[in-house]
C-alpha cells in the first residue's frame, strides 16, 4: 500500500482548477442546444438499461410468452415511459420474449420505472407461475436538464426576462462589456463574478468560452448571503466591490486582479451618469458611453455607501450624503429616481421599511415589497422606474404537504413602481422567477437590470437581465 | 409542476399559514429557542455512534464540522477537506484538509487533530498523515468512506486540558448543564461565514406535549412534534416542516431463529400486521407503510418488498406449528405512539393465532425499534440499520443499486426484524424562524435561518423633518 495509486481528485473540490471546470459547465443562451445533449444522453444510457433489463428477464423465464406490464413510478413523463416501455417490448422480443393477453400465458412481468435520488431503477419483478417471485433490476445514473421559467404577461409596462447565464456557483453579479447593437441585441463579452473568482466569457461561433478566471483573493470567510458587485472603471477595466475587499481588474492583456482589503463605499446607481458610463470593447479598453439624457442624473450617480464588512447590508453611512443627510437606516438596496431639479433616492432599510430621500426630507414608507430594489431608465411613463422584489406568495397562505404533489415551489417576482407623489404606482405585471432572488443590481447602461436567482430545483443560480417595452 | 418520488418526499414540508411577507434579506441577531426530548450528556462526537439520534446528530453538525457533507441527493460536498483520493480498491483514501481552519478556542486545525478524532471514532482504521494528506486505509474496500465521514460521530473534535470541547463549527459552547441545557453563540470567523442567529438555546429532556405548549405560549421557537400532534400544531398556525421519511419503526427479535417453527411463526407475524390502517388511524397518514429496511426514495426498489396484510396466509403458517409462545415485546415507555403501535400489532396478531405480550422490561422476546436513518447514503444508512439491529451487513458486490437490493433482502432474510413504517421527521417553528430548511435526511440547517418580526402587508407613510 505505500506505492497507492490514487485515482484524481474527486470533484465539487473548492480549488481554482475545478472551480474554472465548472465554470464550462454553465449554460448560456445555449439552453436548446445542452438540453437537446441532455436528452441524447438520457436516451443513450435508457436505450442500454432496456437491453440490460430485458436480457436479465430473459435469463429468467427463457424464451417464450409472458404477460408484460410497465408502471411508471419516476418523474418521467407519459412519452417517455411509453418510448421506454416500446423500447423494452422490442429488446424483449429479439430475445425470444413476447408479451401476450393475461390469459395466454402463465408467466408474469412487471416491470416498474423508479428512481432514486440520483439513478433510475428498473425493476422486473418476475413470476412464473404460482411459484415464488424474482427480481431483476438495473439502474443508471439521472441527468438533470437545465430549465428556464417563461416571462409572465404583463400590463402597462412589460417586464421582459432574458436569460443570461446559469452555473452551480453563486452569482454575485455580471457586468456585460460588449453586446451586439439593435436590432438583434445580446451580450457577447460577459465578466461573471462569484464568491472566488471573475471569469471573463466570449461568445464565439455560437458558443460560450471563457477566457479567463481570476481569482478573488480574501483573507476573511464571506459573510453568509455574500453580495458584490462589478462596476466598469475609467482607467481599468473593472472594479470589484465585496464585503471588506476591493479589487481592481486590469485593462490590459494578460487581465490582472489585484485585491486588497478595503472598506471603500460601493458606489450605487450605476449606469446613471455620462462620466461613468462606459463600454467595453474586444480589446478590453473602456470607452466612455452614450450620454444619458437630462442633467440630474450625474448628481445620483456620485453616491456612494458603506458596506459592512462581515454582514448582508450597507451601514447607512452615506458618501457624500443625499442634501443634509449623511446617514440612513442600515439598508440592502437603493435606488435614484431622478427629478427634475433633485433626485429622489430610496432606500430599502434592514428593519422592512423604505427610506425616501430628497435632501431635505426622510419620508418612511413601509411597503410589500422585499429587500431588493433598484432604478432603470426606460422610454415609457415618467422615464424612471423603480423595479422591487417580492415574495410570489406574498398575498396568499401556502401549504405544501407531504401527502399531496401541489407542494408549492414559487419563487420571488420583480415589478415595476413609479412613484408618482412619493406613493409607489404598479406599472408593470410581477415577473416571476423559479427560486429565490439573490440579487437585483442596474446594469450599467441604467435601462436594464440584473436579476440573479436562485433556482431550488435546479440546484443552481440563473442570471437574467429584465428589459422594458412600454405598453401600446 | 408535478413532483415525484424523491423529489415530492424531498419538498415534503408542511408550509402552513405562511405570513404574508415580502421577499427580504436574512438578518443577522436574535436568539433561536430549541427544545427537544432527548436528554444529551455528553457533547463529545466521539462519544456517539453511527447510529445517533436525529437530535444528537443535528447539535453536534452546530458545533462541530466533518470532513464531507451530503446533500438531499447522496452527493458529496467538501467540508474540512477540500479534496480526496482513493488508491485503485477503494482501500486506501487520502484527504486534503482544508488551510487555515481555527478552532473556537483559536487553535489552528492540524491534519493530527483530524487523525486523532478519527482513530477514537472508528478503531478498526487506520488513519495517519502522510505529508500535506490525511490518509485511511481498511482492511476491505470501502467505496462509501467518503460518505461515512459525513457522519456526527465523525466530526472533528478538540478537547482542552480541561476537558472542555471545541470545534470548527458555526457555534460555539457558551453554556452547558448537561441532560438540561445547552446554550452555542455564533462563531464570528466561521470559515464559511458567521451564522445569522446569535444564539441558540437548546432545552433537553422536555416530553412533546411540553414542548408544543411551550411553542403555543411563546417560550420556544422550535420543538420537536409526534406525528399525531401534526393536525393540532397546523391548526395553531404553526410552520409545520417534515423531512422525507428517515426513521424505520420495526419489530427487531432479540435473537436469532433457532427452529423452522419459529421461522413459521415469525412468517405469521409478519404477515398479519395491518401497516396501512394502522397507518391511517395512529400515525394520522403520516410515514410509509414498508417491507423493506431502507425507503423507497433512497432506493428506487423499496416497493417490491410487500406491506399488505395478509390474514389467511398468516394463520395458515401459525397452524403448522402446534404450540406457539407468547412473545413479550418491548417499547419504550416514554415514547406513547410506541405504546399504541406494539398495542395495535398485538392485536393483528391476536387474529392469527399468535400472543403478544407488550411490556416495558428490558428483557424482552421483540423490541419495537425506531432506528434514525444515518445518511442520504443508502450504503450507509442500511449498514447503519444492520448495526443498530446487532446484524453483520453481508460484503461484497459493487456498489451498485442491484448489491444494495440483494444485501438488504439477505439481511430481511434472518426474519430478525420485520419492518413496519418509514416515518418522517417533524418540528414545529415559530413564525419568526426565517429560511430554515429541513433537509430530506433530517439535518436542520439552521446556520442559514434568521430570526425575524416582519409585520404582514401594509402600506403607510409617514414623514420625517
Amino acid at each position: 500500500m505505500q506505492n497507492a495509486v490514487y485515482n484524481s481528485p474527486i470533484r465539487k473540490m473548492v480549488n481554482p482548477a475545478s472551480r474554472a471546470a465548472h465554470g464550462f459547465r454553465v449554460v448560456l443562451l445555449l439552453f436548446p442546444i445542452v438540453l437537446s445533449f441532455i436528452l441524447d444522453a438520457r436516451a443513450a444510457d435508457s436505450t442500454a438499461a432496456e437491453q440490460q433489463l430485458a436480457g436479465k428477464i430473459a435469463a429468467v423465464t427463457g424464451p417464450g410468452a409472458v404477460v408484460l406490464s410497465v408502471e411508471n413510478r419516476s418523474s418521467l413523463g407519459k412519452k417517455e415511459t411509453d418510448a421506454v416501455s416500446g423500447r423494452l417490448r422490442v429488446a424483449l422480443e429479439s430475445l425470444g420474449v413476447r408479451s401476450v393477453n393475461p390469459n395466454q400465458a402463465a408467466a408474469t412481468v412487471a416491470i416498474s420505472l423508479s428512481e432514486n435520488p440520483t439513478a433510475y431503477v428498473w425493476v422486473a419483478e418476475i413470476r412464473l407461475g404460482a411459484g415464488e417471485s424474482s427480481i431483476a433490476m438495473v439502474s443508471f445514473p439521472r441527468a438533470e436538464g437545465p430549465s428556464f421559467a417563461h416571462e409572465s404577461m404583463s400590463t402597462a409596462l412589460t417586464l421582459r426576462k432574458i436569460p443570461l447565464w446559469a452555473q452551480e456557483d453563486r452569482i454575485l453579479d455580471i457586468a456585460v462589456l460588449d453586446e451586439d447593437p439593435p436590432p438583434n441585441p445580446g451580450p457577447k463579452h460577459i465578466a461573471v463574478l462569484d464568491p472566488e473568482k471573475v471569469s471573463l466569457y466570449r461568445l464565439q461561433g455560437g458558443k460560450w468560452q471563457q477566457e479567463q478566471a481570476l481569482s478573488v483573493s480574501h483573507s476573511r470567510p464571506w459573510p453568509r448571503d455574500l453580495r458584490g458587485r462589478l462596476v466598469p472603471a475609467k482607467d481599468h477595466l473593472l472594479d470589484v466591490y465585496l464585503p471588506g475587499v476591493l479589487c481592481h481588474l486590469s485593462a490590459a492583456l494578460p487581465l490582472v486582479l489585484t485585491c486588497r482589503e478595503s472598506d471603500d463605499p460601493w458606489p450605487l446607481g450605476r449606469g446613471l451618469s455620462p462620466g461613468t458610463e462606459t463600454s467595453v470593447n474586444s480589446s478590453f479598453s473602456a470607452t466612455p458611453g452614450p450620454a444619458t439624457p437630462g442633467g440630474t442624473a450625474s448628481v445620483a450617480s456620485s453616491l456612494s455607501a458603506f458596506f459592512a464588512p462581515t454582514r448582508n447590508f450597507f451601514t447607512g453611512a452615506l458618501a457624500p450624503g443625499v442634501g443634509k443627510f449623511r446617514t440612513v437606516p442600515k439598508f440592502y438596496s437603493a435606488a435614484p429616481l431622478p427629478r427634475d431639479k433633485y433626485v429622489l433616492w430610496l432606500f430599502a432599510s434592514v428593519d422592512g421599511q423604505l427610506h425616501l430621500l430628497d435632501g431635505i426630507t426622510d419620508q418612511v414608507a413601509r411597503l410589500d415589497w422585499g429587500s431588493d430594489i433598484a432604478s432603470i431608465r426606460t422610454s415609457c411613463g415618467s422615464g424612471w422606474q423603480v423595479l422591487a422584489t417580492s415574495s410570489a406568495n406574498a398575498a396568499s397562505a401556502s401549504i405544501a404537504s407531504a401527502n399531496s404533489a401541489s407542494a408549492n415551489n414559487a419563487g420571488d417576482s420583480v415589478r415595476a413602481y413609479e412613484f408618482a407623489d412619493r406613493a409607489p404606482v404598479a406599472v408593470s405585471a410581477p415577473v416571476d422567477f423559479a427560486g429565490e432572488i439573490t440579487a437585483l443590481w442596474t446594469e450599467t447602461k441604467g435601462d436594464t437590470a440584473l436579476v440573479v436567482v436562485r433556482n431550488q430545483e435546479a440546484g443552481n443560480y440563473e442570471a437574467f437581465r429584465l428589459a422594458t417595452a412600454c405598453s401600446q | 409542476m408535478k413532483l415525484f418520488g424523491w423529489q415530492r418526499l424531498a419538498a415534503s414540508s408542511l408550509l402552513l399559514t405562511a405570513l404574508a411577507v415580502a421577499e427580504t434579506r436574512p438578518q443577522y441577531g436574535g436568539r433561536l429557542r430549541v427544545s427537544l426530548r432527548e436528554a444529551m450528556t455528553s457533547l463529545d462526537p466521539a462519544g456517539g455512534t453511527s447510529v445517533a439520534s436525529f437530535a444528537r446528530r443535528n447539535l453536534t453538525l452546530l458545533i462541530f464540522d466533518t470532513l464531507t457533507t451530503i446533500d438531499d441527493r447522496g452527493e458529496l460536498h467538501p467540508a474540512l477537506a477540500t479534496s480526496w483520493q482513493a488508491a485503485s480498491g477503494n482501500q486506501r483514501w487520502q484527504f486534503r484538509l482544508r488551510q487555515g481552519v481555527k478552532f473556537h478556542d483559536g487553535a489552528l486545525l492540524t491534519s493530527d487533530n483530524v487523525a486523532s478524532c478519527l482513530r477514537t471514532a472508528n478503531p478498526s482504521w487506520k488513519v495517519f498523515v502522510d505529508g500535506d494528506f490525511l490518509v485511511i486505509e481498511r482492511d476491505t474496500p470501502d467505496p462509501n468512506l467518503p460518505a461515512e465521514l459525513t457522519l456526527s460521530h465523525n466530526a472533528v473534535a478538540k478537547k482542552d486540558a480541561d476537558g472542555k470541547l471545541s470545534g470548527t463549527g458555526p457555534f460555539h459552547i457558551a453554556d452547558w448543564q448537561p441532560g438540561k441545557k445547552l446554550v452555542l453563540a455564533a462563531e464570528e470567523n466561521y470559515w464559511r461565514g458567521r451564522p445569522f442567529l446569535d444564539a441558540i438555546e437548546i432545552e433537553m429532556g422536555k416530553n412533546l406535549r411540553d414542548q408544543l405548549i411551550a411553542l403555543e405560549v411563546g417560550g420556544a421557537d422550535f420543538v420537536e412534534v409526534g406525528p399525531e400532534q401534526i393536525p393540532r400544531v397546523s391548526m395553531d398556525g404553526a410552520r409545520v416542516s417534515s423531512s422525507a421519511p428517515v426513521e424505520l419503526v420495526a419489530l427487531l427479535f432479540t435473537r436469532d431463529i433457532r427452529s423452522p417453527e419459529e421461522k413459521l411463526l415469525r412468517d405469521a407475524l409478519a404477515l398479519c400486521v395491518e401497516r396501512a390502517s394502522i397507518r391511517s388511524v395512529l400515525l394520522q397518514g403520516t410515514g410509509q407503510p414498508t417491507g423493506g429496511l431502507l425507503p423507497n426514495w433512497t432506493t428506487g426498489y423499496g416497493f417490491v418488498f410487500p406491506t399488505d396484510a395478509d390474514l389467511p396466509r398468516a394463520r395458515q403458517e401459525r397452524e403448522q406449528v402446534r404450540t406457539a409462545p407468547n412473545w413479550s415485546v418491548a417499547y419504550d415507555a416514554s415514547d406513547s405512539m410506541a405504546r399504541l403501535l406494539v398495542e395495535r400489532i398485538a392485536l393483528n396478531a391476536r387474529d392469527a393465532g399468535l400472543v403478544l405480550q407488550p411490556t416495558t422490561a428490558a428483557n424482552a422476546d421483540l423490541r419495537l425499534v425506531r432506528i434514525a436513518m444515518a445518511s442520504s447514503n443508502a450504503w450507509i444508512a442500511l449498514t447503519n440499520v444492520a448495526e443498530a439491529s446487532g446484524l453483520v451487513l453481508p460484503k461484497g458486490g459493487e456498489n451498485s443499486v442491484e448489491d444494495m437490493y440483494v444485501a438488504e433482502r439477505e439481511l430481511l432474510t434472518t426474519q430478525r426484524l420485520i419492518p413496519l413504517f418509514h416515518l418522517p421527521v417533524t418540528y414545529a417553528s415559530a413564525k419568526t424562524l426565517k429560511d430554515w430548511t429541513l433537509g430530506a435526511d433530517g439535518s436542520w440547517r439552521l446556520a442559514d435561518s434568521w430570526m425575524g418580526e416582519r409585520q404582514g402587508n401594509q402600506q403607510t407613510v409617514s414623514g420625517k423633518p
